[in-house]
């Protein structure tokens, strides 16, 4: 609220109140001069004003948050203060009033204007505080709503992400190539593309548009991510993991380690030429977080791109936007080059257990 | 000669049946059916040995054509299921099918499927009435499990297992060529088992007795189990002398 709007209000009101005191004055027909009355009631109420808005102004989580006991202590206590404030000002504006009655000295006049307008005035501060008061939760509320909106808003644009996420669809128009040109010359190899590739996607399916899965589902979506991926370098990447199984349980947000996989490969491990590369993605401890990594051998960080985060491509930003949205300033996210060419993406995370899985699809018999 | 009939409303997924079948000379393809009418008069007049199944068909469903069959006759033949659903596993295991087939799937996996329901053929024509191995509660250890593995449905007789691995809430299942992460606890596995074929080695692993090459002393004094596959699974105190009675046999 604009000081300036605030303050003309609360003269105005003050004007308005001369003006009834004239009115009924002329009423019980005594005569008062109208524009002193304005002058006395605008200059008080203005007054009043300016105090009241210094008060919004220093005092405001005060005033919205205030218990029982400051009200008791402090803003009763003030109360009474910025009354004698108020009146010893407007006494000092006005030396000729009360009128009709002899010249009093100041402490005199100032006495017998508080005697006069102390409750009026204790009413004008109260009705400023609760009215401030109110004024603050109102502006809670609102913001509170807003930020509901906007979280709100932004879930859905993480669902979608999310759900594009799910499978890169690079990676399945790429696929789909590799198969169109395996039929030519390898239909079993074809066959075999083909039906991992609906494996995936049936997984992928199955989830739905679950935000978090447990580990253990990751891992065998990356297990068979990896088993593609070794078709098509045939042999020339060492995979190795090794998931803590105590962390298998472990919810994480669903497709948060093949988007790095990927660029392991992309920028890792497809430009090596002779040596046999290596990719390894562990799963661990890190006192009570969970902390996934994922190195590969391969060129190394590309030295024109920076370090600090910014330029590593869709995939990782993607992971970092979700890893903010998710958990805040609660993880942490780094990628950084470890000797001999090797890139590690290193993530902790807040340790979450899922409850039991929700179905069992395993069966015993004959 | 085995005599098989092929089950599905869609043309070119029988079509492929059919081509695949050929690579198998013992399997005669007797005859097609598009719907569910059409393939129960078909195995009611020829009385296939072997069925391959689609879930979903446009009149009724593959469970309501094996409901229909077994209604008709005590000849059943065995039961293929070829579906894109995944939802009807369960089952499927629980009606006997021989296997659960993903669409797509691949020769290999097409092959093991057809070659397991061979097997199980002329077993049964050898020796109809072959009851498996009871538990101390009455029912018979498990021959099978059915499980989700990485997109597909596997129902792995337990002859294939090599080793079973315990990790925390979870069990690994190590065939000779894979391993399948279980929600499942060791000890409520070892109670499917048949202890004549498996053995509790140590607290988190299990050996299929018929995969064991030999039980070796190691450096440290620690016995360990040593696979065909070359692998080498630890063996403890407390469970060793388990392994010494079936040694001794």
């Amino acid at each position: 609220m604009h000081p300036l709007i605030f303050i003309t209000g609360v003269t105005s009101l003050g004007l308005l109140f001369a003006l009834q005191d004239w009115i009924g004055s002329r009423f019980w027909n005594y005569h008062v001069n109208l524009f002193l009355l304005m002058e006395a009631w605008g200059a008080q109420f203005f007054i009043w004003g300016v105090l009241c808005w210094i008060l919004w102004w220093t005092l405001r989580p005060q005033i919205s948050n205030a218990s029982i006991k400051t009200i008791l202590l402090f803003f009763l206590p003030l109360s009474f203060f910025a009354c004698v404030l108020e009146e010893t000002i407007w006494v000092l504006l006005f030396p000729r009033l009360p009128m009709g009655k002899p010249p009093m000295p100041f402490l005199q006049r100032l006495s017998f204007n508080l005697d006069a307008e102390l409750v009026g005035s204790l009413l004008i501060f109260w009705a400023a505080f609760f009215l401030f008061r109110g004024l603050g939760y109102y502006q809670r509320f609102r913001e509170k709503e807003r930020m509901a909106t906007q979280l709100k808003s932004q879930l859905v644009q993480a669902q979608m992400r999310a759900l594009r996420m799910q499978l890169n669809p690079h990676f399945l128009f790429n696929t789909m190539n590799g198969i169109s040109s395996l039929m030519r010359t390898d239909v079993a190899a074809a066959d075999l593309m083909l039906e991992q590739l609906s494996r995936l996607l049936r997984i992928t399916l199955h989830r739905g548009d679950a935000q978090f899965i447990p580990l253990s589902d990751e891992m065998e979506f990356i297990e068979m991510y990896l088993a593609m991926q070794d078709r098509r370098f045939a042999g020339r990447v060492r995979q190795e993991m090794k998931v803590d199984p105590r962390l298998l349980d472990a919810i994480v947000p669903t497709m948060i380690l093949q988007p790095i996989v990927e660029n392991a490969y992309r920028h890792g491990l497809s430009r090596l030429t002779s040596a046999v590369g290596v990719l390894s993605i562990e799963a661990s401890f890190v006192g009570s977080k969970l902390r996934l990594s994922v190195t590969n051998s391969g060129t190394g960080l590309h030295p024109a791109a920076p370090k600090n985060g910014i330029g590593k491509g869709v995939g990782l930003a993607n992971v970092q936007d979700r890893l903010q949205m998710h958990y805040g300033d609660d993880h942490t996210f780094s990628i950084s080059e470890i000797g001999d060419n090797q890139v590690q993406v290193v993530m902790t995370l807040p340790l979450h257990f899922a409850g039991r899985p929700t179905e069992n699809t395993t069966g015993y018999g004959a | 000669m085995i005599q098989a009939v092929l089950a599905d409303d869609e043309v070119l997924a029988r079509q492929k049946l059919r081509q695949l079948l050929r690579e198998i000379p013992e399997i005669e393809v007797v005859g097609e059916g598009a719907t569910a009418a059409e393939t129960i008069d078909l195995v009611k007049a020829t009385k296939p040995d072997l069925l391959y199944l689609d879930v979903r068909m446009p009149d009724m469903d593959g469970f309501d054509i094996v409901g229909e069959l077994s209604a008709a006759g005590p000849t059943m033949p065995s039961i293929i299921f070829t579906t894109a659903y995944d939802r009807y596993a369960l089952r499927a295991f629980e009606i006997h099918a021989v296997d659960y087939l993903l669409k797509p799937f691949t020769l290999e996996r097409f092959r093991s499927a057809t070659q397991r329901a061979l097997e199980q053929i002329k077993a049964n024509r050898q020796n109809p009435h072959s009851d498996a191995p009871k538990s101390p509660n009455g029912t018979p250890y498990t021959t099978r499990i059915v499980f989700k593995s990485k997109g597909r449905i596997l129902f792995l007789p337990v002859s294939e297992i090599c080793w079973i691995g315990a990790e925390e809430n979870y069990v690994r299942i190590c065939t000779q060529s894979e391993t399948h992460l279980l929600r499942e606890t060791m000890t409520h596995l070892e109670e499917k088992l048949d202890p004549n074929l498996f053995l509790r080695v140590h607290r988190s692993s299990i050996v299929n007795l018929s995969y064991v090459k030999e039980v070796r002393p190691e450096v440290d004094g620690e016995y360990g189990v040593h696979l065909l596959n070359g692998q080498k699974i630890p063996m403890s105190r407390s469970y060793r002398s388990r392994i010494k009675n079936w040694l001794e046999r």
